[in-house]
């Protein structure tokens, strides 16, 4: 890790004195991030001195092509991958200051994840997918909690159901679930309505859009798709490995026609 | 962290790949069953030995024998019958039973020699005293010359009962006799599989030709009588040279002698076991590096959610852990289950165990669980560390994931490739530490290898099969390119799921070079060295009567004849084995390369030695060494020539010698013979056949008959290996097989394409096919590479009188090449029947 000491968080990107919000908190963000991949004439450079920060309680949507980076950058924010010079941080914790251990217990109690595809660990029931991240902590959770939250994606007669008995929507609805069940601080969503119909992705989308509003959770995703952007509270476009552009409670033809003006 | 979760989804796993699961348990149950099998086998056999001596000297409080200087496998003097009386009368002393034990052979009504599994025994047997167990199943006991008893084993599988006249040689020739009894061993029919004739003691001594002269003499001691002041007594009263031992030392002694056997035998097969126990953690290795190849985004996606990679890799151990404890549990059943069916099979063969209880002692349990656990445990080490390190980030992209599979296995490899072969050569050839350090070194060393060239094998691999693909691709067209491609594509696993067959094949190859050289040393001896026409030996392995020599002696179209007969004795502190010849004959017969000095003038008290033993102990003709010999005899032999040619053994003296010095009944290894000048071969041959006629123990053979013989026991021991390989390959090929399983689970949607654009099923089956059979055959290449170095090694390693000449034999490496070709068809057999029978469709959906 050649990362230099960072400043800390900056504040939000945006509109930090926005008449209509109270002075919201950061909840993750990345300072002059910068991740190549390969050496010499093969190097790709996924990510170029990104700065950007999350608010909390906000639902952001990361938008743009194939090989811009943003999934590199959600990688990043998240702890599953590392950068080659620059920083992340989740809440106040910088993630390149932790160690392996430290980093993994980060993600089971601070992090939700949301996954496009193979969101679930196959050898087991939608349940034990959901306390998954707790019974690997061993701990039971807040057990009240996971059952509104199972009762909310309506998951209730699917519990002891294996991934491969449900349908594609099913499995993202647990894999939401299991994101929601131990109250993680942020959750990252990668594509997650890149593998559904339309309206198995509606009904997706919607719910994590309540879980911001009515849980007060906290979401990052990333998606090519302007009607999934739509549902976010913030969508920030990237291109090749840059922040270029970010749009404040966005609508789909809104989304598409900021896409328009970049070709 | 929390043990729960990393046991659910280890629990999971295994039930979610019954499949693979199985063919692992498989494998490790199999190799499990071995070892305990052979530590069952060895101790029922160890524990039914001690109790059948325990209860056949049971009524024997002292014996009386000859001293022996020292422990050798040759039986003791014989002592003189008067110590008996002398004996008798001291006081405490119930009965007195002098025994005798020698050579008495049956012969059938039409003159053929009754054989059995074991020895041929002439006893003494006094009814009366009924000091041995013995137990009369039928008639009286025998009394008189004319009278005779047999055991009842012996008598119903020949037909015979009380009343019949049967014919019996001894070492003074043939007797005929009436049965008054038939015999068995407590509730037994049989003695342990020998064939018994029993005489009254006085018919004995005359007809066993045993000169007033008795094997030991059994004492039975009052009640109430201390044993311990009747052996002081006895002691008192026997000659020198004599001895009073308790029936207990006795019964150990003999137990122990037969547990020498056994524990040989034991260690032969366990070695055999550990074997099948090794390739199986090769297979146990491969597949749980294929699998965590295929779950490398089960267990990313577990990483991200946060499981550590300690747990990840406590999963795969846990999993490993299960398999090998279910598997250990099975492995003991099994294998007591294969020692019981094996005593069955040796009793069905003729052994004639007594009723043999199953022993299955605790240190069998442990080892059980050390190869079964220990071994499933310890062969998933590197992929349970392997999957531990894959980053959670592949859960998303799995190209990120493999880089942390990949191993770097060339310079470990070529480390333990020839860390290895340095500690086996050392190991044969230095042996420093004696025994131990011979099995630890070339053993360890062996084991080095074998994990060395697996890994080694993988750079190999890729030209190698491209190499042996090349005619099959030409010949089945797309098929076999997609073969040969399939095969090249993964190197590491290529050779992972060949190595268990190279282990095999190597062990066979090594065998097949061994028993070569063997087969060419046996034919150069008996080509130079041998001038012999005929070469007798004993059937049964008991050595054969000096009456076989005399006999043949007498036969005119006969030029020379003399007996090979063995004695041991001192020289130095160290005991070595002495040969005993007719000199004049012997000179006649053999040429030993003589250097210094002359046999035919081989006089009595003069030795001829090899110039290894010469050498170390500075001897030239005229030398002078004191030999003391096991009945504690000591004499001064005086060099009398030095020669090159080891067939004979080191140290050789005339038959006067040896008689001089012991009276122990002779007993001849073998007997050779040279036809004399102008007579012709049919003719002699008649004549030797003829007089050879009364011994039907005694195996007449020509020179070439002999090299046929022998080559046929050489190939015995190649068969006997191979089978007790049998284990080992039969788990390679499993491996092969389960290997291509999910090879062809991994490529579900490849062949989903193929089948989609076009290919028939029988051409897919064809490609998986053709694949194992590369695969295989791959093996069977490196296996006889090695294994060819091995079989050298060994061959240059053992002494030169065994092995002075190596030799290939082109003929069983084709074998071993068409059985690889033949196992991977078998190998095949399963997954391309998964693979041509998947549905199109689906096969195509599947990510």
């Amino acid at each position: 890790m050649n990362t230099p000491v960072p400043p800390p968080p900056p504040a939000p990107l945006g509109r930090p004195d926005s008449p209509t919000e109270p002075a919201s908190v950061t909840a993750a963000g990345a300072v002059n991030a910068s991740k190549l991949y390969g050496v010499g004439d093969t190097q790709i450079r996924a990510l170029d001195d990104v700065t950007v920060s999350f608010e909390a309680k906000k639902f952001t949507a990361i938008m743009g092509p194939s090989g811009s980076g943003k999934s590199t950058l959600l990688h990043c924010l998240a702890g599953l991958d590392t950068l080659t010079t620059g920083a992340t941080y989740i809440g106040d914790t910088y993630l390149a200051s932790l160690d392996d251990k430290a980093l993994t217990e980060l993600r089971r109690t601070k992090i939700g994840f949301i996954f496009q595809t193979f969101n679930l660990i196959p050898t087991l029931t939608a349940e034990e997918n959901i306390r998954l991240p707790m019974t690997l902590g061993g701990e039971a959770g807040d057990t009240a909690w996971i059952e509104q939250v199972i009762t909310t994606v309506g998951l209730d007669d699917r519990l002891h159901h294996r991934p491969s008995e449900l349908s594609g929507g099913q499995q993202q609805r647990v894999a939401v679930a299991r994101a929601l069940a131990s109250r993680p601080q942020i959750i990252f969503a990668d594509e997650p309505t890149g593998n559904l119909d339309s309206i198995t992705g509606s009904e997706i989308l919607d719910f994590m859009r309540r879980a911001v509003k009515e849980l007060g959770q906290t979401i990052v995703m990333v998606t090519h798709d302007p009607i999934a952007a739509s549902y976010a509270d913030r969508v920030i476009f990237v291109g090749d490995g840059k922040v270029i552009g970010e749009m404040l409670d966005p609508t789909s033809d809104q989304v598409i026609d900021h896409l328009k003006n970049w070709d | 962290m929390s043990a729960g979760s990393t046991a659910l989804i280890a629990r999971r796993s295994i039930r979610a790949r019954w499949g693979r699961t199985l063919a692992i348990a498989a494998a490790i149950t199999a190799g499990v069953s071995f070892v305990v099998g052979s530590f069952v086998l060895a101790d029922s056999l160890r524990a039914t030995f001690t109790d059948l001596f325990q209860e056949l000297n049971e009524q024997v409080d002292l014996e009386v024998r000859s001293v022996q200087e020292f422990d050798s496998d040759q039986v003791r003097e014989p002592i003189d019958l008067t110590i008996a009386d002398s004996v008798r009368r001291i006081e405490g002393v119930e009965a007195v039973e002098p025994a005798l034990q020698r050579y008495a052979q049956l012969v059938d009504d039409s003159g053929d020699v009754v054989t059995t599994q074991g020895p041929s025994l002439g006893v003494s047997w006094e009814a009366d005293d009924g000091l041995e167990g013995v137990t009369i199943k039928d008639g009286q006991p025998p009394r008189g010359p004319d009278q005779l008893a047999i055991d009842k084993a012996t008598a119903d599988r020949e037909d015979l009962a009380v009343g019949d006249v049967v014919t019996y040689i001894t070492d003074t020739g043939q007797h005929e006799g009436t049965i008054t009894a038939t015999l068995g061993l407590g509730s037994g029919d049989s003695f342990g599989g020998a064939a018994l004739v029993a005489l009254d003691l006085e018919t004995a001594l005359v007809n066993f030709g045993a000169d007033g002269k008795v094997d030991s003499i059994a004492i039975k001691v009052e009640d109430g009588a201390s044993i311990a002041d009747v052996q002081v007594a006895v002691a008192e009263t026997i000659p020198a040279g004599a001895e009073v031992v308790t029936g207990e030392e006795v019964a150990e002694e003999a137990a122990d002698e037969i547990t020498q056997f056994i524990d040989i035998f034991g260690t032969g097969l366990l070695i055999f076991a550990f074997i099948t126990a090794f390739v199986s953690a090769f297979i146990i290795n491969n597949v749980f590096q294929i699998t965590i190849g295929q779950r490398l985004r089960e267990l990313a996606l577990l990483r991200a959610v946060g499981a550590s990679g300690k747990q990840v890799r406590r999963m795969i151990s846990l999993e490993a852990l299960a398999i090998g404890i279910i598997s250990t549990v099975l492995g003991v059943g099994g294998g007591v289950l294969v020692a019981r069916l094996l005593i069955i099979a040796f009793d069905a063969a003729g052994a004639g165990f007594p009723s043999t209880s199953t022993v299955l002692a605790l240190r069998t349990i442990v080892m059980a669980a050390l190869v079964g656990v220990g071994i499933t445990v310890l062969s998933v080490v590197i992929p349970a560390r392997h999957a531990s390190r894959i980053p959670p980030v592949a859960a998303m992209r799995p190209e990120l994931g493999f880089v942390a599979l990949r191993t770097r296995q060339l310079v470990t490899g070529t480390i333990l490739t020839i860390a290895g072969a340095v500690m086996f050569i050392v190991g044969l050839f230095a042996t420093p530490g004696g025994n131990i350090g011979l099995i630890v070194l070339a053993g360890g060393g062996a084991v080095m290898l074998f994990l060395g060239v697996a890994s080694v094998s993988s750079t190999i691999a890729r030209p190698v099969t491209r190499v042996i693909g090349w005619p099959i691709e030409k010949l089945f067209k797309v098929p076999g390119a997609l073969a040969r491609q399939n095969v090249a594509r993964a190197p590491r696993r290529t050779s992972s799921s060949a190595a268990a067959l190279m282990i095999g094949v190597s062990l066979v190859s090594g065998t097949a070079v061994f028993a070569s050289s063997l087969r060419s040393t046996l034919v150069d001896t008996l080509e130079n060295a041998i001038s012999a026409d005929y070469i007798v030996t004993d059937q049964n392995f008991q050595g054969l009567s000096p009456i076989v020599a005399d006999t043949l002696a007498e036969v005119p179209e006969l030029d020379a004849v003399t007996p090979i007969r063995g004695v041991a004795g001192l020289v130095d502190g160290d005991q070595k084995n002495f040969g005993a010849v007719n000199p004049i004959a012997f000179e006649k017969l053999v040429d030993p390369d003589l250097r210094a000095g002359s046999i035919a003038d081989l006089e009595i008290d003069e030795v001829l030695v090899h110039g290894d033993p010469a050498g170390d102990l500075d001897l030239v003709v005229g030398s002078e060494i004191d030999v003391t010999y096991q009945n504690g005899v000591s004499s001064t032999l005086t060099v009398a020539g030095i020669y090159a040619d080891a067939t004979f053994g080191n140290w050789l003296i005339s038959i006067d010698t040896l008689e001089a010095v012991s009276d122990a009944p002779a007993r001849d290894f073998f007997v050779i013979a040279k036809l004399a000048d102008g007579v012709d071969a049919a003719d002699g041959d008649v004549a030797v056949r003829t007089a050879m006629e009364a011994f039907p123990q005694a195996n007449v053979e020509t020179n070439a008959e002999f090299l046929a013989s022998q080559e046929a026991q050489i190939n015995q021991l190649l068969i006997i290996i191979t089978m007790l390989l049998a284990f080992a390959i039969l788990i390679a090929i499993l491996g092969i097989s389960i290997t291509l399983a999910l090879g062809v689970f991994e490529r579900t949607r490849e062949i989903g394409l193929l089948r989609a654009v076009g290919m028939n099923k029988r051409q897919i089956r064809r490609s998986v096919r053709w694949e194992a059979v590369i695969v295989s055959a791959f093996g069977a290449i490196v296996g006889i590479v090695l294994g060819t170095f091995l079989g050298v090694v060994l061959s240059l390693a053992v002494p030169d009188d065994v092995i002075s000449k190596l030799a290939f034999n082109p003929l069983i490496i084709g074998l071993i090449l068409i059985s690889a070709v033949v196992a991977g068809l078998f190998a095949a057999v399963y997954p391309s029947f998964k693979a041509s029978n998947m549905d199109v469709l689906d096969a195509i959906a599947t990510e």
